[in-house]
Parts: C-alpha cells; structure tokens; sequence
C-alpha cells in the first residue's frame, strides 16, 4: 500500500480550480519533486496534502498507519518569524506540541529535540535566539522542527527560498540524507529544476491542465519536460 | 519610600488598587506577548473601544456594566478573528472600522443622557481608586482563570504563535487556541477597563512585551520579562501618582514609557559591544536603573500624612469653599480639591485626595453627577469625617425644569441639578449646615464659629435683598446664555426668564443648532443686547451667537470652579455674585 495515493483530484483555489484530475501516489522511501509554474497549484496541492484543504472530487488517501498530522511540515518562511523572540530548542520542541498528551513536554519529547538538533547539526545553537541566526541555520532549525513532528513523512514548501548557493547545496544534502538515511519519505516544492533532477527519485510537474508524474528518468524523457526546461537543455 | 508606602498599605482603597492592578498587569503582560507577536496589538485597542461603547449603552439601560460588556467585548474578539481569517476586510480595517463604530456608537448613547456621563467617563479614563471589594473578588477569579488557562496552554499557545501554518499541519486546533487568546484578551480587557479606562488598557498589554522584546531572546524569557516589567511599572505607577498626586492610569503608562526607553537602549549598547561581561554588566546596570526608577519618586518623598491639630475642613468647589471660609477663619484649615481652574466635571480624585478626604474632620461636597467618586470614597470607609452634601441641604430642582423657562429642551432624563450654592436663599441654607458640622467637630469654638456665620448671613441677606430687587425691575425681561448652563437654582429663585444653549452642567460634547437657531431669532427680535457665557467657559457657542446677532459678550460665575486670577485677587462668593448683579443690570438696559 503506497504511503500517499491521489486518485483523480480536484482541486481549486478562490473558486478558480487549480488542478483537474490529477493522480499520483508516492511510496514509502520516496523523494519527490513537485515542480511547476507560479499558479500552477503547487502550494494548493500541498495544503491539501496536509489536510488543511478540502479535495472537490477525488480521493487522497494516507496509507501505511500515517495520519494526519504526523507529516512533518517545513512551510515558506512567514514576515513575523523574523523577529520572534524565540530559542532554537523552542522552536524545534514546538514541533512535538500535536504529539503531547500531558500539559507539558515529556522526557521523550524533549529527547526527540535534542537528536534531532543533532542530526542538523544544530545542537549547539540551542540556546541562542532564532530570529539571530542565519537564513540557511533558521532552515534547519525548522527542519528539526518538522522531523519532531513525524516519523514517516517531510513535507517542504520552496525550502530554499533566498539561501545563498553554498547553504542551498548543504541543505539538499542534508534533505538527501534524511530521506537516505533515516528513510523519511520527502517531497518537497522546488523552482530548482536542476537540484531536484539530481535529488529526486520522482517528479511530479504541475502545468495548467498538463501534468507528469513518473520517476525522474522518465521525467527527462518526457515532452512536458523538454518544452519547460527550453533552452536551458544544454546545461 | 516609608511614606508612600506607608500610605499604600494602610489604606484600604490603595490595596484594593493594588491588588487588582497587580493582577491585571499580569494578565495583559501575560497576553500580550502573543498579541504583538501576531501582529495582533491594534485588537487589544479595538476591544477596549467596543468596551467603551458596551459600558456607555450599559449605563445608559441601567444594566450592571461589567455583565454587559463582557459577552458583547468577547463577540467582538472573535468576530475580529474571523474577519482577520477570512481575510474580506485587511485585520487593520477591520478592527479600524470595529473600533471607531463602538467609540462613535458610545459617545452618541452617552449625548443623549445628562445624567451619567461622570460614571462614563470614568470607563473612559479609569478610576483605580474607587475599586469595591467586589470588583477585587471579581478580578482575582477571573485573572486566576486567564493565568492558569494561559500556563495549562503554554505550549500551544507558543505554537500558534510562532506559525500558525506548522500548527495547523501537524493537527493542532489554531482556530481553538486563536480563540482562546482572543477570549482571554476580551475578558482582560473589561476588567482591566474599570481600572486603567478605555483609552489606556492596550497600553498594559503592548508596552511589557515590546519592552520585553528589546532584550529577551526566548519566549519564555519575554513572557517572564513582561510580566516582571508590567508589574513592577504598575506598581512604580501607583507609587508615584500616590507622591505626586498625578492620575493612576497614566502614570502607569508614562513609566511604561520610561522602561522601555531604557531598554531599547540596553539593547542598543549590546549590539555594539561585543565583550560578554560588558553585556552582563549593562544588564545588571539595567535591573539597578529600573528599581532606582521605581523608587526615584519616593526618595523625593512629598506626601505626608497630615499630623493636624487645628479643624481641618475640605470642600469639592470654590462656593463651599468659600462658605467654609467664612465660618472657621483662622480656626482651622479649608481645602479646595478642584483647584483654581480645573476642569470640574471631569476631576478625578488623586490618592492624596482621596486620604484626605477620609482624614479630614468636615468634607463639603454637592452630591451630583460630577461627584460620584465622592460617594465612592465615602462607602465603606471607616473614617470618621464628617459629610455636607449641600444638595441635601436644599429643596432641588430638575435640569428641565419647565415652570419658569422661555424654552423647555427636550430631553426624557430628568436629573437633578447640582449647582444649589448659586441662589443666595439655598447659599444661607448650606452655610448653616457646615456651621453646625464644624461646631458638631470643633464645640470648642462653637460660638466663634456661629459668630463667624451670623455675619456672614446677613452679607448673604444683602445679596439676596439686591438680587430681589433686580428680578422685581426685571419684568418682561430675559437672560440669554449662549453656554453650558448651571445657575438655574438663581434664575428659579428671582424668577428670572432665560433661554440657555444647553440644558444643564454636564458635559455634553455638541450643542443642538436648533436651539441655538432659536437663540439668534429671539436676540434679534427682541433686540437683546447680551449674550451669557460662563466662567472658565470656552465659549464657543456664546461667540457664535454674538457673531450671528452682534449682541455682546459677558460672562455669569457659577462659582463653582473658580479661576486662577480670581483666586489669586482673593475674590468671594459675594463678590463674584456681585458681578452677577452688574452684568444682569446690564443685559436688562438698567
């Protein structure tokens, strides 16, 4: 049973519909890229997958014990985060706040934190305030964030959004790693067409009404491909 | 330090200010950290408009302010949420439009009555100092409930804070937890109301988290920050309007202010100094500076607790005042709280006064709207003063009292009118009261003090003798006041006819144009050659009329606020009403 399976959705944006019968299923292990034009339904797509929005017509369906709310989310950064007094390890341990049954956080939770501080590399930065680090650092922090909140899934909204080149490349290794290593299925929104032909085990393109999903072999054979990379085929 | 102090803890009406300003600084600091973080700070403001407006239409119906205006604040705050979610109307619109509608619909509910605009305008301003032992009762249950709902939810509370998109995906409710905060800041503010008004409670939930902010680098160190500064500020701010006889609530603010000044200066200090002890040096430097500050106004101690010996009498006006004057001379002290040209209708009582009052041995006031704060201080005191209320020494009148007016102004309220000194006849009456409380306190110089009033009677005989004689030349004739109007206990006694522009004291924002409309037609008719102001008036409305007839200016004295010069030029009753005399002959053609 595939851990995602979309089944002829629909789905629409402020009465406008966005995407028209699209179908794709991700497994367990995955690493796939949704790619597409601005106004495609890429972020439409993901909120649904979230479960913050509802499908028209169709079925999206979560397989393998995972439900909602166990996706760990890495959303685009929002103005008001750039000030907030907040420390690292607030931040990551508020990814565990759906998980937590007492009024405060347990032992595991605080655990669950400090290894996944860990993992990114970011342990020793716990107690310095978020809003001071730097752009590809606050990425991380959020992406510790997002693996306290699952055990199965990422799910990354343009992630690296205004990074710098060198702290882009680090932090698709670290996605690659997670998704390698740890067995976390990732999928994630991308305008990097190239990082995600090179990351991606599956493409899914997002075009007005035209729509690839397929592994990223296939995607390189693909029509919809070749009419959207353009002149860029050379590279 | 020791005498404010001192004052604060013997006194009962400043625990109870205390204790609930305490609490309620808590739970906007609390608060608030979320509100501004959420960008969220202008929906405090709004509420407490809409509160405003929720207290005006409670007193106005008669229905217990706080029952009213707690469900109709809380509807508020979440229909700002959803406006803010659904995003029709921008957050900043929204709350614009919300605020103002509740503020315009408050002054308009508040237009239409004479009677309760003092018990308004403390919901405006705040009265700290008239807190009952209900009002403590209330507070401590409902903050006690916001704080612990506030710790029980800390978590989530920081959550939906710090991204709300996060939350929602990882299946927290935001909307509960939005409205959660919402609810609590609605219930904050109304009772926070009462205290710090209208127009001053967001300032409690803003000023601690921004200040707060300048510094802390978690969110737990800003909520503990905040509520340290908003606390302690409130506390400074009660000290120092107790030393310095300033107003609570702003006081508050303006060491508020102060602290995060200071703050914002500490921060800028460390982000140029690199060094870690000089950062904890100007740390500890900044906890020396603020509790300096919270102490600076008591080093330059100025409240003493009177030590008296002789009679020491207070009165709210100049007339009783003056009465009072009259009788004890040299016996005693008489005190005036509203000074030489305070605004009388809007005077809120300092902590000092409010001591005073309950220290003194004879306090003198009227009894009206204007005063309600006086039967504040008085309940539930277990002082021993002894009270003249002179509207109880006198037979009253109505504000729209119709038998003698060339025109009666409409309006369903009928109040009684406070300004019973201005006819000689009731000043006789009220003389004699104050006499015979001060001798009740003072029987060692009774006689002295009948002696005092026997003279000072007879002045009055006079004054009335000459007023009689004007109203009986007086025949056909009538007064015109282009103002706010308090001396109908004089026209009513000498039978005087009058028109005025308002149809009492209070302080009613807009005069009716057609009343005025009449006023002009009536000047020029009847060739009326004066048109009234009163004393220490603007005098707006009696400029225009004098522009649109061209009658002339002069002014009548209520004597109830009298002005600084006056004071200084040690003028009386007698002689102000003296100059009501002349200026009456005048505008009769005498």
């Amino acid at each position: 049973m595939s851990l995602i399976s979309c089944k002829n959705i629909c789905l629409s944006y402020e009465n406008n519909k966005v995407i028209t019968d699209l179908s794709f299923t991700v497994e367990a292990g995955d690493y796939l890229c949704i790619v597409g034009e601005n106004g495609s339904g890429k972020s439409t797509l993901v909120k649904a997958m979230l479960g913050l929005k509802e499908t028209s017509s169709g079925h999206l369906h979560f397989g393998e014990g995972l439900k909602k709310g166990e996706v760990g989310y890495l959303p685009q950064q929002t103005t008001s985060q750039k000030d907030f007094p907040a420390s690292v390890f607030e931040v990551v341990i508020s990814g565990c706040v759906a998980g937590k049954r007492s009024i405060f956080y347990s032992e595991k939770h605080k655990s669950l934190a400090y290894e996944n501080m860990k993992k990114l590399d970011i342990f020793h930065l716990r107690k310095k305030c978020f809003r001071e680090l730097s752009g590809g650092q606050q990425q991380r922090v959020l992406l510790a964030r997002a693996l306290c909140a699952t055990k199965k899934l990422l799910l990354l909204d343009e992630p690296v959004t205004g990074l710098d080149p060198v702290v882009t490349s680090e932090l698709y290794s670290i996605i690659r790693s997670i998704n390698r290593d740890y067995g976390i299925t990732v999928i994630m929104v991308s305008h990097d067409l190239h990082s995600a032909l090179k990351n991606a085990s599956h493409i899914l393109h997002l075009n007005k009404n035209k729509y690839f999903f397929g592994t990223t072999a296939e995607y390189t054979e693909s029509e919809i491909y070749k009419s959207f990379s353009g002149g860029d085929c050379n590279d | 330090m020791t005498d404010a102090l001192n004052i604060l803890l013997t006194q009962n009406f400043l625990i109870r200010a205390l204790v609930v300003g305490v609490l309620v600084s808590l739970c906007c600091a609390l608060l608030g950290v979320s509100l501004v973080l959420k960008r969220f700070s202008m929906i405090g403001d709004g509420l407490s408009h809409v509160g405003f407006g929720a207290m005006a239409i409670a007193c106005v119906a008669n229905i217990a302010p706080l029952y009213f205006a707690l469900p109709i604040v809380l509807v508020a705050a979440f229909l700002l949420l959803r406006m803010n979610e659904k995003g029709k109307i921008k957050g900043d619109a929204a709350i614009a439009l919300i605020s103002t509608g509740a503020l315009a619909v408050g002054v308009m509910v508040t237009s239409m009555t004479t009677g309760m605009n003092v018990d308004i305008y403390n919901y405006m301003f705040g009265s700290i100092l008239t807190m009952s032992n209900d009002d403590v009762v209330i507070t401590s249950v409902v903050s006690a409930v916001i704080i612990s709902l506030f710790v029980l939810f800390y978590n989530e509370i920081f959550a939906v804070t710090f991204d709300e998109s996060f939350a929602r995906a990882t299946g927290t409710r935001v909307s509960v937890y939005n409205m959660l905060i919402a609810g609590l800041t609605a219930v904050t503010i109304v009772i926070g109301m009462r205290m710090m008004g209208a127009l001053l409670i967001s300032s409690l939930i803003i000023f601690p988290a921004v200040t707060s902010m300048r510094l802390c680098k978690s969110f737990r160190s800003v909520i503990i920050s905040s509520t340290f500064v908003s606390v302690l500020c409130f506390i400074a701010g009660l000290i120092f309007s107790v030393e310095y006889e300033a107003p609570t609530g702003a006081s508050v603010v303006c060491v508020n202010i102060c602290v995060l000044l200071l703050f914002t200066l500490i921060a800028k200090i460390n982000s140029t100094v690199k060094s870690i002890h000089v950062k904890r040096f100007t740390v500890i430097l900044t906890v020396i500076v603020f509790l300096t500050l919270i102490c600076l106004p008591s080093a330059f101690s100025q409240a003493q607790l009177s030590k008296k010996e002789k009679l020491t009498v207070i009165t709210t006006g100049f007339a009783s005042y003056d009465f009072a004057r009259q009788i004890v001379r040299d016996e005693g002290e008489v005190v005036m709280l509203l000074s030489p040209g305070e605004e009388s209708h809007t005077y809120e009582p300092t902590p000092s006064d409010v001591v005073a009052v309950r220290e003194c041995d004879v306090f003198v006031y009227g009894g009206g709207e204007s005063e309600v704060w006086a039967e504040r201080i008085l309940s539930g005191s277990e002082s021993t003063t002894t009270v003249v209320k002179m509207m109880d020494a006198v037979e009253l009148h109505k504000h729209n009292h119709d038998e003698n007016e060339h025109y009666h102004e409409e309006s369903e309220h009928e109040e009684y009118d406070e300004h019973v000194w201005t006819s000689p006849v009731n000043a006789k009456l009220i003389v004699n009261e104050i006499c015979d409380a001060v001798c009740s306190v003072d029987s060692y110089n009774e006689e002295l003090y009948r002696l005092n009033a026997e003279k000072y009677l007879s002045q009055l005989d006079e004054l009335d003798a000459q007023f009689r004689m004007l109203s009986e030349n007086a025949e056909g004739k009538y007064v015109v006041i282009g103002d706010r109007f308090p001396l109908r206990y004089l026209m009513l006694e000498y039978s005087f006819d009058y028109m005025a522009a308002f149809p009492g004291c209070s302080a009613q924002v807009e005069v009716n144009p057609v009343t005025i409309a009449e006023i002009n037609t009536c000047i020029k008719n009847d060739k009326i050659p004066v048109v009234f102001k009163v004393d220490l008036s603007s005098g707006t409305v009696a400029r225009s009329i004098s522009e649109e007839t061209g009658a002339n200016i002069d002014t009548l004295y209520s004597c109830h606020v009298i002005s600084a010069d006056d004071f200084e030029n040690g003028e009386t009753y007698i002689s102000l009403m003296t100059r009501n005399i002349n200026a009456l002959k005048t505008a009769f053609g005498f």
